[in-house]
Formats: structure tokens, sequence, C-alpha cells
């Protein structure tokens, strides 16, 4: 690693992106809590408790906001302002600013997991904040977009890095995405509940949209971003190519916004409408692979580290499971396959696949990378980034070992005929053949989950020595100045 | 490996570098990927040749591919590729496989059917499913029922009546099974009198002072309990009234009370706060008459049928 380590309050603001990344683990830790916690509740329905505030109906959203807005967003604040600054070689334009998209995505995330475990929901996936937190999301996003094209445009460099590309388009994209999807009229101004302005079929047709598109730029893009810094960076050597990096930039933001409707096969979506998102699904799947190969033409110069780095070997994984299940998505959309697929827990795995396996295993990645550099310091424990390698990788296998097998059972289950013509299971019986993979399933998120808490006490450890570090330098300085 | 060297030492870099160290060689895309990018675009040309695509004036572009099925009017008719006439597709497939056994069904007798072993077959294979997404959100999936909710099929106690014909009425219309309210018109001294003689019936642990004044209650005019449950107290099928000598309680938590006296105040709170839970709901015009003649003899064989 060459030696880049500005350390100065004056010239960044670092300050914003160490808030930012300790809420980032924070966020994981709550939010796989809570995913293990409902994943148990599917094996073992008494954790239920027979009480509505336990229900898998409202801790569902209380896991998906606490891990991909709460763990994933925070991520992304903090790498972006880290990025731009360091990138543009300038300061984030606003110190204000900066906090108020804190403390407002912090606020946002809080009253959503509340209003969701009180009962408040719009029922759109991924987006079922009410009226009033979709407004302070809009306030805040706004404030974010401002503030990271104002860096951008204050700049020292004559030209913008790729990363910033990536994080450019996600912030865009995600402002028009809430913005449309959360149209909806109040039922009145003191009441949390409204109707969506879209009926039926336009309605379904408008979450998945942007349901898909929050994976696109959200999950996707944003986190490409991440790798075009991180990568890099930690490689110690060149992205492999820039021609590659523009063409897949613009492909992907092009193919994406065409995709949705896969979401919505076999049911009342017009038939053309769903073969043209599936069609679209297989174009996609080569400017997904771009960045890809990007990451991994990058780190092929140094694979010796992967013996001896464990962050090199997060990256890896995560390029993996990226390129993994950049292929899986566009096979699930094919009508046919669609057909054994859709409904069943084969979704929940490709998800998992994608949110563990790339966003999180990147996310933990760069988080290694930059908060020792953020606190001027080494990782606490070495050891237990391996550990957490480790926990992380096996946790994500099993998970999705399990929900492969337990998805295509579904599948198979359903549509099998027996020699008279009848259906040859009920429903009931399918749930009952879930019952191992689903404990499984939990035991493979418990494995991630712990991964994630070990990460947060190494931080935490790592700060406080990064203190002690900075007490005893201060106390010899002390010494020096008294002798002298 | 030495070639990825080779390489990165020939290829050059874009000339920009970003804090510090971070810069990017200027490769050209790899070919395998331009060409399978390529690839992907004949593979959406087809697929959209193939199944309807693009939106064309107020229709859209159908595919290629067609599909036959049979319409509800039993008409054949051929349409390019859609949801609806795939779906009527695989239903007709497997219609015409049930039809043989479905026209059996319909055409013979209870009595025929149950001496056929290959009717017999169809009936416990379809009926499975039927019972299972259609009954078994209430009576369970073995149908063992709820005590205190909906009534247990596999016994040989029927509050309808469990011969074919009964259980068949019961499938189409529903029932709607009714107790009055007495704690308006008996004093909790008279309903404590009628819960004891109650349990003595069925051999419970009882005051025999209290149940003897409950047994005149229950066959005068004070309280009438004879009208629906009879003389005897064995129930009267034809109203749904349930027999009260035969140690069976759907109603009331006996099984679960731990001593006599809780299995007596559970009979009373029975007496005193009447029934108006016991429905039944009617599958006439939800279910087909095969599928319900199906259901009839299903539910006769789950061993209680007489």
């Amino acid at each position: 690693m060459a030696v880049t380590t500005y350390s100065g309050a004056e010239q960044y603001n670092f300050d914003i992106v160490k808030k930012f990344a300790v809420m980032s683990l924070v966020w994981a830790v709550i939010g796989m809590f809570v995913g293990v916690y409902i994943a148990s509740e599917l094996a073992w329905p008494f954790l239920n408790f027979d009480s509505p505030y336990f229900s898998f109906g409202r801790f569902r959203p209380v896991h998906t906001t606490s891990v991909i807005f709460g763990f994933g967003g925070s991520a992304l604040f903090a790498t972006s302002y880290y990025v731009v600054q360091r990138t543009c070689q300038t300061r984030l334009i606003s110190d204000g600013m900066a906090s108020f998209t804190f403390w407002g995505w912090m606020a946002i995330i809080v009253l959503a997991d509340i209003s969701y475990v009180l009962g408040y929901t719009q029922s759109r996936e991924y987006a079922e904040m009410e009226w009033p937190i979709d407004i302070l999301i809009e306030v805040v996003w706004v404030t974010y977009l401002i503030l990271f094209v104002g860096t951008i445009m204050r700049r020292k460099q004559p030209h913008i890095y790729v990363a910033n590309w990536f994080y450019l388009a996600f912030i865009l994209a995600t402002a028009l995405l809430h913005t449309f999807n959360n149209l909806a009229m109040p039922v009145d101004l003191f009441s949390m509940k409204s109707y969506s302005l879209f009926a039926g079929t336009q309605d379904a047709m408008t979450q998945w949209w942007y349901g898909h598109n929050a994976v696109g730029f959200f999950l996707t893009a944003a986190f490409l971003g991440m790798m075009y810094y991180f990568v890099p960076k930690q490689a110690g050597r060149p992205i492999y190519s820039y021609r590659l990096s523009i063409v897949h930039f613009w492909a992907l933001g092009f193919m994406y916004m065409w995709v949705g409707a896969h979401h919505l096969h076999w049911t009342a979506l017009p038939d053309w409408t769903s073969s043209l998102a599936a069609a679209f699904s297989i174009l996609l799947l080569m400017p997904s692979w771009g960045g890809m190969i990007n990451g991994i033409m990058t780190l092929s110069g140094a694979w010796d580290k992967l013996r001896t780095d464990p962050i090199m070997r997060f990256m890896i994984v995560a390029l993996s499971f990226y390129g993994m299940s950049t292929f899986e998505g566009p096979m699930m959309s094919l009508k046919e396959v669609n057909a054994l697929s859709h409904y069943t827990d084969w979704t929940v795995g490709h998800v998992h696949s994608g949110a563990l396996g790339w966003v999180a295993m990147i996310s933990f990645g760069s988080l290694y990378h930059m908060i020792p550099k953020l606190w001027d310091t080494k990782m606490y424990s070495q050891k237990l980034i391996e550990w957490h390698f480790w926990l992380a990788t096996i946790g994500i296998v099993l998970y999705i070992v399990a929900m492969w097998i337990s998805g295509i059972t579904q599948g198979l289950m359903w549509r099998s005929f027996d020699e008279f013509g009848n259906l040859q299971y009920s429903f009931a019986e399918s749930v009952a053949a879930m019952m191992p993979f689903y404990a499984m399933r939990a035991i493979g998120g418990m494995f991630f989950f712990t991964g994630a808490v070990l990460m947060l006490f190494n931080s935490l450890m790592t700060i406080r020595q990064s203190k002690l570090e900075n007490a005893v330098l201060e106390a010899k300085l002390a010494a020096k100045l008294a002798r002298a | 490996m030495s070639e990825q060297k080779l390489q990165s030492q020939t290829v050059q870099t874009t000339g920009h570098a970003w804090d510090g160290d971070l810069q990017e060689y200027n490769n050209p895309l790899p070919v395998w990927w331009v060409y399978t990018f390529y690839a992907t675009f004949i593979f959406a040309i087809v697929y959209w040749t193939i199944y309807p695509s693009w939106p064309f004036g107020k229709g859209w572009i159908g595919g290629l591919s067609d599909i036959t099925y049979v319409n509800s009017a039993g008409e054949t008719k051929t349409h390019s590729w859609n949801t609806r006439a795939l779906y009527l597709e695989d239903m007709n497939k497997a219609a015409v496989e049930q039809k043989p056994y479905f026209d059996k069904v319909t055409s013979m007798s209870y009595e025929q059917i149950s001496r056929d072993p290959e009717v017999t077959a169809f009936i416990l294979s379809s009926g499975k499913a039927l019972f299972a997404d259609n009954c078994a959100a209430c009576h369970q999936s073995g149908g063992q029922g709820v005590v205190g909710f909906f009534p247990n099929l596999t016994d040989d106690d029927w509050l309808y009546g469990g011969s074919y014909e009964k259980i068949h009425q019961t499938l189409m219309d529903g029932r709607r099974g009714y107790m009055p309210s007495f704690s308006e018109v008996l004093s909790g001294g008279q309903i404590d009198q009628l819960a004891n003689y109650v349990a003595s019936l069925s051999g419970l642990e009882h005051d025999a002072a209290e149940a003897k004044a409950g047994d005149v209650l229950f066959h005068n005019e004070t309280a009438a309990c004879y009208y629906c449950h009879g003389v005897d107290a064995k129930g009267r099928k034809e109203i749904g009234a349930p027999n009260l000598t035969d140690g069976i309680w759907l109603w009331a938590g006996v099984a679960a009370a731990p001593s006599g006296e809780g299995k007596v105040a559970a009979i009373r709170t029975v007496i005193a706060g009447g029934l108006s839970k016991g429905v039944m709901p009617a599958w006439a015009g939800r279910l087909s008459p095969e599928q319900i003649k199906v259901l009839t003899v299903y539910v006769h064989d789950l061993g209680g049928g007489v």
C-alpha cells in the first residue's frame, strides 16, 4: 500500500464518515439479529408468542429496513463521503448538511422500525414506510444529492473517478424511485395511513419498478462504487479496464430500468410486459458482469495477498457472489424458470446470495480497510477478521443451499400431479416439508450474525485503541515540551 | 499470472491518478464479454419473437408460438402464447385424466363406490387435496377437529348424522349450530342444578341432590332442555342438538378441566352463555357437485361414517 494517509480534520470531513461507519455496524447487528429471529419464527413458530408485536409480518420489514437502509445505507453514506472527498481532493461542501443527513437518516430508520412494529405499513416491499417518514427521506436524500454533487463540482482533480459515477447514479436513481413509488394520499393530516395514487396492476408495476431498481441502483450500482475504490486500494493495483467501466456503467444504467416487471410474471400483468422484462433481464447479464470482471481482474495480479490478507478475501468472495447472483437473476426471470421459482424460497435464497454474499461482504471488506485509516491505527485484531470471514462465508453457504433445496422442493411439490390428474400434495404438506431447511437457514443466519457481532466488537476496540495511542502520544509530547 | 504481469507492463494507464495511487489501465473490453453481450441480444430478439413482446398501437405484437386449449364452452381454440391460454391448456390436461373417474363418481351410488377399489383410490387421492385446501383449516389436517370450535370428523359421533346423505347435505348447505343463553331465564342456582344433572348423564362427578333438581328442570317447561336434546338427552340429529350422555364434549371444556368441579363449571358456562359459533359454511357453488360428492365419501371414510 502506498502511503496516502491524509490525517487532517482540516482537509477532509472524516467525522461524518466515522459516525456513519460505526452506525452501519450497529444497524448490521440489529438488522441481522431480527433476521435470525424471524427465520427462527418460521422454523419454530412458538417464537411468535401469539402477539402481533412479535409476528413475522411486522418484524420482516424491521429486518429489511435495518439491514438495507440501516446497515447498507449507512455504509454507502460513509464510503461515498470518504471516497468523494479523497478522489476529488476536497472537503464536503457543508458540514452542517452532512450532519443533517446523518441525524435525518438515523431518525428515519428508527421511526420506520417503530412504526412497523406498531402495525403501520404501506405494504410496498422495501418501501413500507408511511408517508410522514417518506417525506423525511425525500428531504434527507435531496440534501445528500446536493452535498455530493456540490463536492464533485468543487473537485481539485480534472477527472471524476469512476466510483463517483456509480455513487451519483445511485443517489439520482434512488431519488427518482423513492418519489414516484411513494406518491400517496394521506387519509388526513394527522393519520399515518395513506392510499397509493396508483391502482391494481399499475400499482404493482410501479412498486416493482421501484423494487427492482432499488436492487439495481441501491444494492448494485452503489456497492460497485464502493468496489471501484476499495478493491484497487486494497490490492494496490490499478483498475483493470477504464473502457469496460464506462461501457458497463451505461449499459447497466440503461438496462436495469426495464426489468422490474419480471417480479410480476404469472400475475395479472400483461404478457407482453412480462416477456419484455424477461429479455431485458438477459441483456442485463453482461453489463452486470462487467463490474465483476473489472474487480476480479484488478485483484488478479495480487492473488498471493489472498493467503495473508482477509480483507482481500472478503472482496473476492463478494465479487464471486455478485457474479453468481447476477447470473442466477436473469435465469430466474425467464418465464419458464420463473414458473418453478416464483413464490418459493428460491427467491429468498437468491436475494440473500446478493445481499449477504455481495452487499454485506463488500461492505465488510471496505469498512475493514477504511476504519483503521479513519482512526489512524491498525485493526484491533487480525484474527477476529479471519474468524468473521469464515463465519460469514459458511453462513451464506448454509443459507443459500437451504433455500435452494426448499425452494425447488416447494416449486416441484406445488406443480406435481398424480396418476389421476389430481394435485399430489396439499399446500400444508409443502409447508411441513420445509421444516429442516428453515432450521438450516436460521443456523446459517446465526453464523452470519455472529460474524457481524465480532466485527462490531473489533471495530469498537480499534477505536478505543486509537484513543489510547493518541493519549500516549500526547503524554510523550507534553513530556518533551516540559523538558524543553 | 506471468501473462498478467506482462500485460500490465505493456498496457498503458489512462494517465490520471486519484488519491495518491488510484489509477486505471486502459485494457480493451474482453473479447468473450463483447461476444456474449451480442449473443444476449440475439437471445432477446428470439425470445421476443416466440412470446408476445412489444406494445403496438392499442395492442401488442403476439409471439410466434401458439397454444391450443378448450374454453369453458367446450370449443377448441388456438391463440398466440398467453398465460390465460396456457393455464386452460394445463387445466385441460388434468381434467382429461380426471374425467373418467369423475364420471364414475357422478353416476355411481355411494354403495357402488364403496365396493369399487379404483374409484375409492381416486377419491382418496383427490379428496386429500380437496380436504386439505378447503376443510383442514377448521377440522385440522387429519379431520380431528378442535375441542371448543370444530367437530371431530373421525369418530362416529355426529351432530347432524354420519350417513353419506347427511354428510352430503352438510357439505352442500352448511350448518348453523345454536343454543340459547339461559342466564336471563333461569336463576344461578337453577343453572348449577342443570349443570350437575348434565354431568351425571355421562357419569361425571356431581352433586346428587343438585342433579336431581336439575333433572326436573330439564324435563319441565322451566328450562325445557328436552325440546332439543330429547327426553332421554341423547340429542336430536335433525336439528343438530348433541347427545349429552356419550361423554363426548365439543363445546364445553370438560376434558381440559382438571377437577370434577371444573367439569361441572365448564358445562355451566355453556348453559349460561349459550352458543352461536357452530357455523359450517355452505360449499354448494364454491365446489363443483362432483367435488362435493368426492368429499362426502372422503369424510365418510375418515373413520366415522355410518
